[in-house]
């Protein structure tokens, strides 16, 4: 406990928390697209392909967010193109593609003289090295975000539920996956400095499907992943701090024993009231 | 020219080198035929990553990484075939989560040593030109046990890839047959670990079957061209790797160059493909003569 009394002394670590926090309320609330969309193996495309624009840009000194974003919507260009030729199915396109990007990414990084470190760093995140311009970059991009989405939110629910019914209604259903791609995209890549890419997944994943066991709405089910996302951030990071451990890692498995948990308690909860609806109408049976 | 392939081969790391990569490349491009048809190239990203955690604590505790990789990855393919049955929870989603929390884990695990991020990237990314002559004689054991299972199994696979209710009306076990087929999947990873880590091996698994199916039809031909693209990318991505660190210093990572060329011998292929299909077109449209009828129907 005094050590994590001590940590919370410490600016850097304080901003720390800051970061996670906002990470995983703004994850949180975008997962929930991903997770009504079933955009779950686009995320984990997009997590290894942000990987060499990320890589690229750290060795020409460029901004990182801005090298992530444009590879990432280059690779899902070349998704998109693949894809039409109609031969392979898109998984199958999503494996090429990642499976190449990443690898590029590795050969960017090796081929720069002692960079193993940034290499685990842009994997695993370093949120305890974030800086004022990474927390000023994920509030811009959280607000976009979020406004973009909530003011597209009927739209794109719709889109989410019944494509062809808001295609019959006159949406253009490509133009509503696009910017729900875009929102994944940019998100997943302000992420990376506090989580890195590859456990960004757990944040735009998790607590979405967590707190779809829990409600049916869509509009509380954001927020109550955002609050997932944000308390998971900061159980996360005081674990990490306590057992000194990587805190990208701690606070992606907090999300995961959070939906553990809560798949326990609506399971038991929903054999309770079953178990009761017999006792007291078996007549219903 | 014939120098660049001969000189790696005087050295004995890369001879073992070239040996693993003709093994995994035969392995994983028959393998991947059959994760293209069943469309699992998510659940073979999926096992890659669960992986992890076993050959992270196995690293921390001086054991057998193959033996944790072997242990996480039968825990996540059980998972997941448990999972999968339950309607509350969408698949694709669950496989994100176990991804992302076993890798966690895996993390977790390997950051309590200090200075771990060298190890990490070791484990994540392999050590291609340190396999042993052990490894590969294991390597070539389980390539050989789980090809002669996946040619028994042929006929019966192929069917419920394409028709999943005409062989369940033929009485086959589908469920016993999709538990074959992951494990499979889970053990070309489980070999593949030591020498391309956890990150690279979807790449010889997906994009060699996906590029044998743009140029065949036929699943035993895709299947041998499949091994044959993967064995070739895999040499010359060593070639490039050797002759570039050595002659020019550019030091490019032997694992990461193996899965660049075979991406990029995809790109060739992929490239091949689409300029034959135009030439194609544009004769049968020559043929036909400029009527706007005839152009719209074969564009369409």
């Amino acid at each position: 406990m005094r050590q994590l009394v001590d940590s919370f002394q410490s600016p850097l670590f304080r901003r720390a928390v800051l970061e996670a926090v906002l990470i995983g309320a703004l994850a949180g609330a975008v997962g929930v697209h991903v997770v009504l969309r079933r955009l779950p193996f686009f995320v984990v495309a997009m997590s290894h392909a942000t990987f060499p624009g990320v890589a690229i840009a750290s060795v020409l000194g460029v901004s990182l967010f801005l090298g992530g974003t444009t590879f990432g919507l280059l690779v899902v260009a070349a998704v998109l193109l693949l894809g039409t030729s109609a031969v392979l199915d898109s998984g199958s396109v999503i494996g090429v593609v990642l499976g190449g990007s990443f690898a590029l990414g590795v050969l960017v990084v090796s081929a720069t003289p002692g960079s193993s470190r940034d290499l685990s760093a842009f994997l695993v995140g370093s949120v305890l090295t974030v800086t004022p311009a990474d927390i000023a970059t994920t509030i811009v991009v959280g607000v976009v975000v979020l406004l973009v989405l909530g003011g597209l939110h009927k739209e794109l629910v719709l889109g989410a539920f019944d494509r062809r019914g808001a295609a019959a209604l006159g949406y253009r259903a490509g133009a509503l996956d696009a910017v729900v791609l875009a929102a994944v995209t940019v998100t997943m890549v302000a992420s990376i400095p506090s989580v890195g890419t590859l456990l960004a997944v757990a944040l735009l994943t998790v607590p979405a499907l967590t707190a779809r066991l829990w409600v049916e709405r869509v509009v509380p089910m954001m927020v109550l992943a955002a609050t997932i996302g944000a308390v998971s951030g900061l159980v996360g990071l005081c674990a990490a701090a306590v057992w000194s451990v990587a805190a990208g890692a701690s606070i992606a498995l907090t999300t995961g024993v959070c939906f553990l948990a809560s798949l326990a308690l609506t399971t038991a909860a929903a054999r309770w009231r079953h178990h009761s609806a017999l006792t007291t109408a078996p007549a219903a049976v | 020219m014939w120098h660049l392939v001969s000189e790696p081969l005087q050295v004995g790391y890369m001879r073992r080198a070239f040996a693993e990569v003709v093994l995994l490349g035969v392995f994983g491009g028959i393998v991947g035929v059959h994760v293209l048809l069943r469309r699992l190239a998510f659940l073979t990203e999926v096992v890659q990553h669960t992986v992890f955690p076993g050959i992270a604590i196995a690293f921390v505790a001086g054991g057998s990484l193959a033996t944790g990789a072997l242990l996480s990855g039968t825990l996540a393919v059980v998972l997941v075939s448990i999972g999968g049955g339950r309607r509350r929870i969408d698949p694709d989603a669950l496989m994100a989560l176990l991804l992302a929390t076993f890798f966690a884990v895996g993390v977790i695990v390997v950051s309590r040593r200090p200075g771990f991020q060298s190890d990490l990237t070791a484990l994540l990314f392999g050590r291609i030109l340190s396999v042993d002559q052990r490894e590969l004689i294991d390597t070539l054991v389980v390539a050989v046990i789980c090809i002669v299972a996946l040619i028994l199994c042929h006929k019966e696979l192929v069917l419920r890839a394409f028709d999943p209710l005409g062989a369940e009306a033929l009485g086959y076990p589908l469920g016993r047959m999709d538990l074959l087929l992951n494990i499979v999947v889970m053990l070309v990873v489980v070999v593949a670990v030591r020498a391309l880590g956890t990150v690279l091996v979807v790449s010889f698994v997906v994009t060699s079957a996906a590029a044998a199916r743009l140029v065949c039809r036929r699943v035993g031909s895709m299947m041998a061209v499949a091994a044959l693209f993967a064995v070739v990318s895999g040499c010359v991505g060593l070639i490039v790797s050797y002759n570039g660190s050595i002659h020019h210093g550019w030091r490019l990572a032997s694992g990461a160059t193996v899965v660049v060329a075979l991406t990029v011998g995809f790109v060739l292929v992929a490239s091949g493909r689409w300029l034959a299909d135009r030439i194609v077109r544009s004769s049968a449209r020559e043929r036909r003569g400029p009527h706007p009828a005839g152009e719209v129907a074969v564009t369409s």
